[in-house]
């Protein structure tokens, strides 16, 4: 796994219009994307642990998502792993997660979700597990303990969930964050929440941090969602 | 198993009828028996006065008192009785003393009622040829002991025919009613919702059976059609929403790479959103579809609903202060935890809270009660909007409904669909009140009883 490197990617997928969409949009975002149809030369592959990151079916001939996932973890192969089914039920996405999956999608997603998706678990797994009390982006800064945000020096008052979000795009600080996955992480409930309700967090979350005269840290990805990231 | 049960069942009712059929029998036959019994006793103690009298007569009528002393002394069993009277009814020998009143004087043998005698006596009077009158009788005692005894074994057997046919009701009820227990238990299960369920079926093939037979037909229609009407629901959703997910794929990435300018590129945001609703809304009809077809309560837990109403205020909170409309919260720290699926019960206040903050007019409130009912926890969603006219309360609910009033506010038409399948899931009441002025929507979170 070299970090200079396009990172590669190994799509386990049985449909093969999914597939290519998949890929599509993998190399898209600049991944590098090997793509199995099937679950048994998938398993073998994906014990090789040649791979940054893996997108995983739930339901395939042969052998099944789940399996394939908790083989590859009994074997000690910890590549993150985003399972993509049909089914949305809760249950199945509990069982996924607790197979060892660490992100769940349903069929049939927004291609730029997927990216986004794998983008953040590879981060996970590859940077050091974050036990700072302190996060900082340019010249923003928050304290996890003291649960205090200064930007360029000053205070700024957070409520709490505005805490909680900001806290989740400092830790993936960089990537595009999804409307779905920000609802997700925040609130811990999986369905679709509907309206605008995310972005009239972000945009009140934003007016505290990105006061005028400052630089823009919290960017709008248009069509996808939104990235916290230091300026160029 | 109640004692009520047992004794309304058939085999029950059948065995006591059926006793009491048997009883009355009995009765009849015990009847009929006394009554040729003592019509042939009759007939016999007629022979014997007749003959008897017959007897005295003969020989000289000198000695007739002697003869009549004697047949009295002979007489060990104290069955017969004699009279000799003189023409004018004075008593002249024999153990009866005083003439019958009213008797017949005629020779010929009749039931004779008198204290001292049985009923059923026979006895007859005769005028000898001298005048004298001669009484012969015979006390009935042999039919009055066949009385008692018949008596007495009409009132043990009815005795034995009511108690044995009681044990034999509840014996034959026992078994059925306990065959009824089980279908009604996997009845239960079927009526919650369970698929698969099938009444038991054994190999006797009584009519309990053909019943069971008959509803299991129904489930496995049932069950049939629902799998056709699911996989016609998802093949359909299927079907269009992976194409319509190709087709925002693509505008998407025509968004993102192709160098547009002003109106083109808001052309395709646009279109990119108008695809987004309409993704959104295929969505919500799977997900009504999922609600209602999920293994019902597979995933309930104990959930904090004090907890679940603090999240949706947080999430609604900003887009409510941005439309000037005050969320009020209005929580009862001490109302209990319910059996529920968090996930879903937030979804279904959370989409509430989102009508309700649509309807209301800027610079008027939506308030979030938890309040603590007798029966369990309330949860209530209060606005200041137009509110729903009565006519209109029960179609709100219904699929793709959307008031007249309210068809310019964006919005599937979808969000109080899923909150009524919630709600059915949870077998929580959901209903809409006038709040005057506004609407009230309550879901209540207990379980409405589901009775066999």
């Amino acid at each position: 796994m070299n970090a200079d490197a396009m990172p590669t990617v190994l799509t386990i997928e049985d449909d093969e219009t999914t597939a290519r969409e998949i890929v599509a949009e993998l190399e898209r975002s600049g991944f590098s994307v090997e793509w199995v149809a099937d679950g048994r030369q998938g398993l073998i592959r994906a014990v090789s642990g040649d791979f940054d990151a893996i997108t995983l079916d739930r339901m395939l001939p042969r052998l099944d998502g789940l399996t394939i996932v908790t083989v590859m973890r009994n074997a000690g192969i910890a590549t993150p792993v985003l399972m993509i089914s049909a089914l949305s039920d809760v249950d199945e996405r509990v069982r996924g997660l607790r197979a060892g999956g660490d992100d769940y999608m349903t069929k049939p997603f927004a291609s730029e979700e997927l990216s986004a998706r794998l983008e953040v678990l590879m981060r996970r797994r590859n940077g050091a597990p974050r036990q700072t009390a302190v996060l900082a982006v340019a010249d923003l800064e928050i304290d996890l303990i003291s649960r205090s945000v200064r930007r360029a020096g000053a205070e700024v008052r957070l409520m709490p969930t505005e805490f909680k979000l900001l806290e989740f795009m400092m830790r993936n600080s960089g990537q595009v964050l999804t409307r779905t996955m920000i609802f997700e992480a925040i609130w811990g409930y999986h369905f679709d929440p509907g309206t605008n309700l995310i972005d009239v967090h972000l945009g009140r979350l934003r007016k505290k941090v990105d006061t005028p005269g400052l630089p823009v840290l919290i960017h709008t990805v248009r069509g996808s969602g939104y990235a916290l990231r230091a300026p160029e | 198993m109640r004692l009520s049960e047992l004794w309304r069942t058939t085999p029950f009712r059948l065995t006591l009828v059926n006793g009491a059929v048997f009883a009355g029998g009995v009765m009849a036959l015990l009847g009929l028996i006394y009554w040729q019994t003592a019509g042939y006793m009759a007939c016999q103690m007629d022979i014997i006065v007749v003959a008897e009298a017959h007897a005295l007569v003969q020989g000289d009528p000198q000695d007739l008192p002697d003869r009549v002393r004697r047949a009295v002394a002979v007489d060990e069993r104290a069955v017969e009785y004699y009279g000799l009277f003189s023409p004018q009814g004075a008593w002249i020998a024999g153990n009866v003393r005083r003439l019958p009143a009213r008797a017949q004087i005629d020779g010929e043998p009749r039931e004779f009622r008198q204290e001292g005698f049985q009923p059923g006596a026979r006895a007859l009077v005769q005028r000898l040829p001298d005048g004298e009158l001669l009484f012969v009788g015979h006390d009935a005692k042999v039919l009055t002991g066949l009385r008692a005894i018949m008596v007495r074994a009409l009132m043990i057997s009815g005795a034995a025919i009511i108690v044995l046919g009681l044990v034999a009701a509840a014996v034959l009820s026992f078994a059925p009613l306990r065959r009824i227990e089980t279908l009604r238990e996997a009845s239960r299960e079927a009526l919650k919702g369970k698929l698969g369920v099938r009444l038991p079926v054994s190999r006797r093939a009584d009519e309990i059976d053909m019943l069971a037979g008959v509803a299991n037909a129904m489930m496995d229609e049932t069950e049939r059609l629902l799998w056709e009407v699911k996989s016609v629901g998802d093949n359909v959703a299927h079907d269009l929403r992976t194409p319509l997910t190709r087709l925002r794929a693509q505008l998407y990435r025509v968004q993102q790479e192709a160098r547009l300018d002003g109106a083109d590129r808001e052309m395709i945001d646009r279109a990119l959103a108008e695809t987004d609703g309409l993704l959104a809304r295929f969505r919500a009809l799977l997900r009504i579809g999922e609600i209602e077809r999920r293994d019902r309560q597979a995933c309930f837990g104990a959930v904090r609903l004090q907890t679940v109403l603090e999240h949706v205020r947080e999430l609604h909170e900003p887009s409510a202060e941005d439309r000037g409309v005050t969320l009020e919260t209005d929580i009862a720290a001490d109302a209990p935890e319910v059996s529920a699926d968090a996930t879903l019960l937030f979804e279904a206040v959370s989409n509430l809270v989102d009508n309700a903050l649509k309807f209301t007019p800027a610079g008027g409130a939506v308030r979030l009660r938890l309040l603590n009912r007798p029966a369990g926890p309330r949860i209530e969603v209060v606005d200041d909007g137009p509110g729903v006219p009565e006519g209109e309360r029960e179609a709100v609910l219904k699929r793709f409904y959307r008031s007249q009033r309210t068809r310019t506010e964006p919005g599937s038409g979808l969000g109080l669909s899923i909150v009524t399948a919630i709600a059915r899931l949870h077998h929580f009441r959901l209903a809409l009140e006038d709040a005057r002025p506004g609407l009230r929507v309550a879901l209540d979170c207990w379980p409405r009883g589901l009775e066999a």
